[in-house]
């Protein structure tokens, strides 16, 4: 029987702490989201297709998708780099870097919109610089991907410290003891074992920009076809009361979120098993 | 208070964890579980507890069935493997929970408590450290520390989970003479879990020997090493060495070598019976008197220690551990590669097949 | 000479200079923007701006969800953790997961299912409008809306830690003659305290701080069903840069003692995880 004890335990209160834990699940989460598949099931197949894929939903997910992927290979990168210098050395700042890291898991998105609006801007402090140069960032597909470089910031970061602490040094020490210079030792030994973490924040990255909202809305400009995202289409329709529209194409974006779910609690096993 | 354990099973999963177990633990002795690790000790002590609950059988604590009595209910001190010490609490606040957590009724008044902890400590000798935190101890502090605050509720039985399980050598014997004394002093009816033979040996009165989920021997710790019951008590108590031979008319032959069995030992005759000679009751001489000793080679030799030890291999590649004394080795002069005979002392046979 | 397990002098330098420009230009920047914006036309107009009697019954609404939804996610996330890490039972990653799916779903996706559920064009919204009870584009359909999106940050918080922690302490203090709730609160509710503040902490960021759910089910009606972060839109879309700067500083000010406070009880832990291990 699932969700029942394995042995008697003498230990109080199974019964009503898992029974507040599944009714206020279920109420909260699982019924209204089973709404949505079920009325979208309702739907023919031909006209959730027509709805699913229409012109502008396939140019909204191409950006969300492509942004989103950009954005979390930029903080793959970079959040490799910050991590690694986090862990590593040691510098003036160094502790109030670490906490900023966690700044856009804090940070309102609405407040990361307005102000990355406000910088990237023509007469942002960076529009400015950039504008010479005919690069729009703001109200362009290079808006939506700064904000969800932003909004993905942390998560390759704070997954990768933890792993980059437990590397034990004597095995970079027996790697240079056996010859590799510096280079070698960290291609071959150190980044494998960083392999797998350094994916699992980048899916994490991927799907937190995957979904996010309000950080977008204000850089993107929302162009229908050029700079409207994926969440925002759902939220137009809405406005419209095409209901049935929002409801298919949130459960596209859905079945995306839960397969990348998947992948990520795979990856994290992978992890997981790697340290231990 | 005495306890009563009748026909307990229980099974973890696929696992078998105890099979049909009964016991009796007279009242006011200090009993050891003694067993391997998986032998079903400590969970026979959690049900006993009432921290586990049996799948079948029964716990009696003084002929009054325990099964549905509580954990908190049932009186018992029960002092954990590695202690679980409240951590955000002093050693005094650890001590004083049993008496804190008392219904308003029955609770002792503050200055009751006080002295009541105070006492405790002085005897467990932490009185200087009431106000510490079990992550300012050392190892031996916190056990005795859990310890006290299994005392402080009066409990009618003390039941000990690896007691020194965690703790290095030295410490481990302090303590240990400290619990026999403790328990002389008190009288409560007390159970402790060991892997240890040593430990259960010296500080019980009763040793339980347990293997896989079954109880094997119990006894006095005079009557379970000089008395084994079955081949696993004797493995399990002391170093032993196994010789594979065959039984006919009350003589067993190994190899080219024929040794007399001893009165009263298994006398019917067998193809399998297996001879086991724990290691000092081996002596080793350079002549054979061509009846019950065995030719072996001497292929190393330890002299560190109170006594001498040697590893010999037998014509068969059987290896052969030997204790001897000082004094004999010096008067045998004994070399190694040399060819000498081994020659029991005293030996017990078992018939049923046993693997070490 | 270099140690054979680091890099050269140049190459760290590098490597910090950086990551300190990556996150000056994500981070420092935003931030400064935000404060910057809010004072641009001086502290009169920062002040009143927030004075604004709309913009401050978006305070209100925002303290009155957060007053609603931490609590109860609050006794959730605990119950949730006991069941999950003090007992074995079959289907326990299944409720690790089921649990963890707010995070997954587009806070866009999290507001419209309650539209779907309880909006006018439903059976439920329908008996609900007889019944005259308003839950979406009114206050309780911000409060189930913000109870969805933060429903797994407790939880999430202290289960690796009470996993960690083990039931020894609780059996102890049940053979000790301890009751159920003598040995929650005795026992169990001071070994978690500071990772239940943090998962409390961050429920409340999130709580004030979110956009996407609550605009959908909000109805943006001013000054009855505008929380701050919608405040700061409306502003915004109304060009009234400076109002909007000055509410986003008050959020990004909560932002600040939220990762202040994250400091704090990583630095608590640290300090006890030293003086057990140093002992």
């Amino acid at each position: 029987m699932i969700f029942v004890p394995k042995q008697k335990s003498i230990l109080p209160g199974f019964g009503l702490s898992m029974g507040f834990t599944l009714a206020y699940l279920g109420l909260l989460v699982l019924i209204p989201l089973s709404m949505l598949f079920l009325r979208s099931a309702s739907l023919s197949w031909s006209d959730f297709w027509a709805t699913a894929f229409s012109s502008r939903t396939l140019a909204a997910y191409k950006l969300s998708f492509g942004a989103s992927l950009l954005g979390a290979s930029i903080n793959a990168v970079f959040g490799f780099l910050v991590a690694w210098v986090l862990v590593r050395y040691e510098f003036p700042g160094k502790r109030m870097m670490d906490a900023l890291v966690d700044m856009p898991f804090a940070l309102p998105t609405a407040v990361a919109g307005i102000a990355l609006t406000a910088i990237y801007s023509q007469n942002g402090w960076m529009g400015k610089l950039l504008a010479p140069f005919g690069i729009q960032a703001a109200f362009s597909p290079l808006g939506v991907v700064i904000a969800l470089t932003f909004v993905g910031l942390p998560f390759v970061v704070r997954t990768l410290e933890p792993v980059l602490q437990e590397i034990d040094k004597e095995v970079e020490e027996v790697a240079a003891s056996l010859g590799a210079n510096r280079l070698q030792t960290f291609l071959k030994v150190i980044f494998p074992a960083l392999g797998p973490a350094l994916l699992t924040g980048f899916s994490l990255a991927f799907a937190r920009a995957l979904g996010e909202y309000g950080s977008v809305v204000f850089i993107s400009g929302n162009m229908p076809f050029k700079t409207e995202i994926v969440p925002l289409l759902i939220m137009t329709k809405l406005e419209q009361y095409d209901y049935t529209g929002a409801r298919v194409i949130a459960v596209v974006m859905l079945v995306a979120s839960f397969s990348l779910l998947l992948v990520i609690n795979l990856l994290q096993a992978w992890t997981r098993r790697g340290q231990s | 208070m005495s306890i009563e354990v009748q026909n307990i099973t229980k099974i973890f999963g696929d696992f078998t964890a105890l099979k049909d177990v009964s016991l009796h633990i007279p009242a006011g002795e200090l009993t050891a579980l003694l067993g391997p690790s998986g032998s079903g000790k400590t969970t026979l002590l959690r049900i006993i507890s009432g921290l586990e609950v049996p799948d079948a059988g029964t716990v009696f604590f003084h002929g009054e069935d325990m099964n549905g009595t509580h954990a908190r209910d049932r009186k018992v001190g029960f002092v954990f493997q590695h202690y679980a010490l409240f951590r955000h609490m002093s050693v005094y606040d650890n001590v004083a929970f049993g008496l804190e957590v008392l219904p308003r009724k029955v609770k002792p008044r503050k200055k009751e408590i006080r002295e009541k902890v105070h006492q405790l400590l002085s005897l467990v000798q932490l009185d200087r450290l009431g106000g510490r935190f079990p992550s300012q101890l050392s190892g031996g502090q916190r056990q005795r520390v859990a310890l006290a605050r299994a005392l402080a509720v009066e409990p009618k039985v003390l039941l000990l989970d690896e007691p020194f399980g965690s703790l290095d050598a030295r410490v481990r014997r302090e303590l240990r003479h400290w619990l026999r004394k403790l328990h002389d002093e008190i009288h409560v009816t007390s159970v402790f879990v060991t892997h240890d033979q040593e430990e259960a040996l010296e500080v019980a009165d009763r040793v339980v020997v347990m293997n896989e989920g079954r109880i094997e021997q119990v006894g006095t710790p005079d009557d379970v090493y000089h008395h084994p019951a079955t081949p696993f008590v004797y493995n399990f108590l002391g170093n032993v060495n196994l010789f594979h031979a065959r039984v006919e008319g009350g003589k067993a032959y190994f190899g080219d070598a024929v040794f007399d069995l001893p009165q009263g030992q298994m006398q019917h005759d067998t193809s399998s019976a297996m001879i086991y000679v724990r290691p000092h009751l081996l002596d080793i001489t350079r002549e054979s008197s061509g009846k019950n000793d065995l030719k072996a080679r001497i292929i190393y030799i330890n002299m560190a220690g109170p006594v001498v030890k040697i590893e010999l291999l037998s014509a068969r590649r059987d290896s052969i551990q030997v204790e001897i004394s000082q004094e004999h080795f010096e008067r045998l002069r004994l070399k190694k590669h040399e060819e000498v005979y081994v020659r029991p002392k005293e030996l017990k046979v078992f018939t049923q097949d046993y693997s070490i | 000479m270099t140690k054979s397990t680091t890099e050269p002098i140049w190459i760290r330098c590098a490597l910090i200079g950086t990551a300190i420009f990556f996150l000056a230009l994500f981070l420092f920047m935003p931030m400064a923007a935000v404060f910057i914006g809010a004072l641009k036309k001086g502290l009169v107009v920062f002040l009143q701006s927030l004075i604004e009697p709309d913009t401050l019954a978006s305070v209100r609404l925002t303290l009155l969800v957060a007053a609603i939804t931490v609590p109860l996610n609050t006794v959730f996330g605990v119950a949730a953790a006991w069941a999950i890490t003090k007992f074995n039972f079959r289907g326990k990653h299944v409720l690790l997961t089921l649990i963890d799916i707010p995070f997954t779903v587009s806070p866009v996706i999290s507001g419209m299912i309650f539209v779907l559920l309880f909006g006018a064009q439903s059976a439920l919204g329908a008996w609900l409008i007889a019944c005259d009870i308003k839950i979406i584009f009114a206050v309780p359909g911000i409060v189930i809306a913000t109870m969805f999106v933060t429903f797994p940050f407790v939880a999430r918080e202290l289960i690796p830690l009470m996993q960690s922690q083990g039931i020894e302490e609780e059996e102890a203090s049940l053979t000790l003659g301890a009751g159920a709730w003598q040995t929650f609160f005795r026992v169990t509710l001071p070994n978690i305290k500071w990772s239940l503040l943090y998962g409390v902490v961050l429920t409340n960021a999130r709580a004030m701080g979110e956009f996407g759910a609550v605009s959908v089910v909000s109805g943006h009606i001013r000054g009855a069903t505008n929380t701050m972060p919608l405040q700061v839109e409306i502003l915004y879309n109304e060009y009234n840069f400076a109002a909007a700067f000055a509410v986003s500083s008050i959020l990004t000010m909560l932002a600040l003692v939220t990762l202040a406070a994250k400091r704090f009880i990583e630095w608590k832990s640290v300090v006890n995880c030293h003086s057990r291990s140093s002992s």
